[in-house]
């Protein structure tokens, strides 16, 4: 089932939570709405799930709007970040809820149960309390709790935000497999962009109501469409140089204080005297050993050690720094004069202005 | 680790029994020492006109209870009363407090106003009550003459049925705010989700109540009940002061009785041994209660 959002909009008294948001997920799909706290997720999530009432725009489930359709009628399953398990109610009773709030017959339903409890591997949980259970069990149930009924949509909002870092990590890759398995549209909730780019068949990255950029992982993180895309995805983040545009023998180049670097593949997309931000993320930059090929030269700030990398902070001078990625086993010392290879096909540049992304001529 | 204390060093531990010292004495004073000397005057004849002739006299004022046919009426009357006004104010309640929740505008003066019978001395309530079931010239009676509700005047307070009708009646009005704040604190700490995750299994209003609210307020409830049964079957003075226990002896709950056996017919020992009777029945009651709604328990769902 698509599921397709139109020019939705949303306050809650005079603040403007959502501004209209369009979105389109494609069916079977795993789709992440990706943000800072507070941009807006939930509220979507909740207005996809008919919980939260839309002020204005469509929602749609295939060719079907459903903006007024209850809960209930939409055959959506949602995981909560709580997890809201049925305190009252055994792991069987929890799990069943659903169907049998619906009516289906008692032999179904406990089928229903069984094969569910299996593929997630909790028969052994089934008489038990939720308060009995631990956070990544609770999980499992809640998950169960949600497929029992074969959904034709399944959301979940931050499902791994309460675990502790090695379960989220290995249920990073559940959710994945469960989602393939369960063959429906997933719209998942983060401020995780791990989890985004390791799960997900496309993000959304959301800020304060608005979608910055719909696209598949790569393309949110290999060409992100503004600054504020640049800036939030990618760790370490990128790091973005303030310049402006001047021509050297007919080619743009970038140039501040600190570095000059030539823009050749921009040449028909820049003005000389345009006001841009460069970005480059330290995985892309390199440090040089003669100055000719360097792009800026600065001092070794500090040397911060990342597992196999370092992550190395050089100042420019002038205030500025910018960081670098090294192999842990490269030799660099705090204080050192250090030269950095800018490569110009692996930078971004952004209107200053506009704050967008100055696209390559197609 | 000690603390000083003007020149001197206390242990943590000192300082804190010396905290406490002022409160079990208050408690010792105030609490245990009528009770024991209540129990010590249900095995006495005490006449407080002629303490001279106080005696021992082992079980006889038991006995003597046992034997009185109002003790009975009255152990019988007090089961009514407690029953129906607990039944009722529980009821009120949580239906209050379910209405109170609702974020709807103005709601916060109601919520405010709840307090109101709470508040009030229960001797001006029942003054005005009486007022109120004046059948002569009481709001009540004229209020139902004018609405055609009734052709003719009820005597509230002065046949036996509608005495204690009346009784429950104040009790329900003046206690049911107690069930509301209690429930309604209960209901705000409900987590949202939990109805969420309710709609979204399909859940309608109904079974949302009863498989989401019910359940979290199980607890108060139970609590609540107990409390409400212990004050309601003690509880002397809404009764004393609206019917005095009348008609004849027709609203005598067992606080009545021990206070008509203690003061008007001077038997102290017989009214002590009364409050006896009263704090064993309370003490198994509750008890069996706690047990069987699963209280005691170890409680691991959360
Ligand atoms: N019921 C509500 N009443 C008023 N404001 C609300 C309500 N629900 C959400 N908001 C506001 O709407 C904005 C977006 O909230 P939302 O819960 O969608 O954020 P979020 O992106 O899910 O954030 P988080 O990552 O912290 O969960 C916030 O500023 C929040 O304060
Ligand atoms: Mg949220």
């Amino acid at each position: 089932m698509e599921v397709s959002l139109e020019a939705i909009n949303k306050s809650f008294g005079s603040v403007r939570v959502l501004k209209d948001v369009s979105l389109h997920f494609p069916s079977r799909k795993f789709v992440t709405l990706l943000g800072p706290s507070g941009c807006g997720k939930t509220t979507l999530l909740r207005m996809i799930a008919g919980l939260e009432t839309v002020d204005s725009g469509l929602i749609r489930f295939g060719d079907k709007v459903v903006n007024q359709l209850a809960p209930r009628d939409r055959n959506i399953a949602m995981v909560f970040q709580s997890y809201a398990l049925y305190p009252q109610m055994s792991v069987r009773q929890n799990l069943a809820y659903g169907l049998r709030v619906r009516g289906t017959p008692k032999a179904a339903r406990a089928e229903a149960v069984e094969r569910v409890a299996r593929i997630l591997e909790i028969e052994n949980l089934l008489e038990r309390r939720p308060a009995q259970l631990s956070g990544g069990q609770r999980q499992r149930v809640a998950l169960g709790r949600a497929m029992v009924r074969k959904p034709d949509i399944f959301l979940m909002d931050e499902p791994l935000s309460n675990l502790d870092a090695r379960l989220r990590i290995t249920m990073r890759a559940e959710l994945r497999r469960f989602h393939l398995d369960l063959g429906a549209t997933t719209v998942y909730v983060t401020h995780d962009q791990l989890e985004a780019m390791t799960m997900s068949d496309h993000v959304a990255v959301m800020n304060s109501g608005m979608v910055q950029q719909f696209g598949t992982p790569a393309e949110v993180y290999g060409r992100p469409a503004n600054l504020f895309v640049a800036g939030f995805i990618g760790s370490p983040p990128m790091n973005l140089m303030p310049g402006r545009i001047e021509a050297e023998n007919g080619v743009p180049v970038f140039a501040n204080e600190q570095s000059r670097v030539p823009l050749r593949h921009l040449t028909q997309r820049l003005q000389v005297g345009q006001h841009v931000v460069l970005g480059a993320r330290p995985q892309d930059l390199h440090l040089a050993s003669s100055t000719d090929e360097a792009s800026a030269h600065g001092r070794v700030w500090v040397v911060e050690l990342v597992g196999s990398e370092k992550l190395v902070d050089i100042d420019l001078g002038g205030k500025r720094r910018i960081a670098v990625q090294v192999r842990a086993d490269a030799h660099v010392r705090e204080d050192d004069p250090v030269h950095v290879r800018i490569d110009p096909a692996q930078v971004h540049v952004f209107d200053a202005s506009t704050e967008r992304r100055v696209f390559e001529a197609a | 680790m000690a603390r000083r204390l003007r020149g001197f060093t206390l242990s943590d531990q000192a300082v804190g029994v010396l905290f406490m010292v002022p409160f079990v004495l208050t408690a010792l004073f105030f609490m245990v020492y009528p009770i024991v000397e209540a129990v010590r005057m249900a095995f006495f004849s005490y006449n407080p006109l002629r303490p001279d002739l106080s005696a021992f006299v082992g079980l006889s004022n038991f006995s003597y209870i046992f034997d009185d046919q109002l003790f009975w009426t009255s152990f019988w009357q007090a089961t009514v009363w407690t029953s129906f006004s607990i039944v009722f104010q529980t009821l009120f309640g949580v239906a209050i407090a379910l209405l109170l929740h609702q974020a709807l505008p103005g709601i916060a003066i109601f919520r405010g106003l709840l307090l109101f019978p709470y508040i009030v001395p229960t001797v001006v309530i029942a003054l005005i009550w009486r007022w109120i079931f004046n059948p002569e010239i009481g709001i009540v009676n004229y209020a139902l003459l004018a609405g055609g509700v009734i052709s003719e005047r009820i005597y509230w307070l002065s046949t036996p049925e509608m005495a204690m009708a009346s009784t429950i009646m104040l009790n329900v009005w003046k206690y049911t705010p107690f069930v509301v704040i209690c429930v309604l604190a209960r209901l705000q700490s409900v987590p949202l989700e939990l109805y969420d995750a309710a709609k979204v299994d399909g859940a309608g209003v109904v079974r949302r109540f009863i498989d989401v609210t019910l359940p979290q307020l199980r607890e108060v409830l139970i609590v609540v009940v107990v409390f409400r049964t212990i004050w309601t079957f003690n509880k002397f003075e809404e009764i004393y002061l609206l019917t005095k226990g009348g008609p004849g002896t027709s609203t005598f709950n067992l606080a009545v009785y021990a206070f008509e056996q203690s003061i008007a017919n001077l038997k102290l020992g017989v009214g002590a041994a009364t409050g006896v009777i009263m704090m064993i029945m309370l003490s198994i009651g509750s008890v069996i209660y706690l047990r069987s709604a699963g209280f005691a328990r170890e409680e691991t769902h959360g």
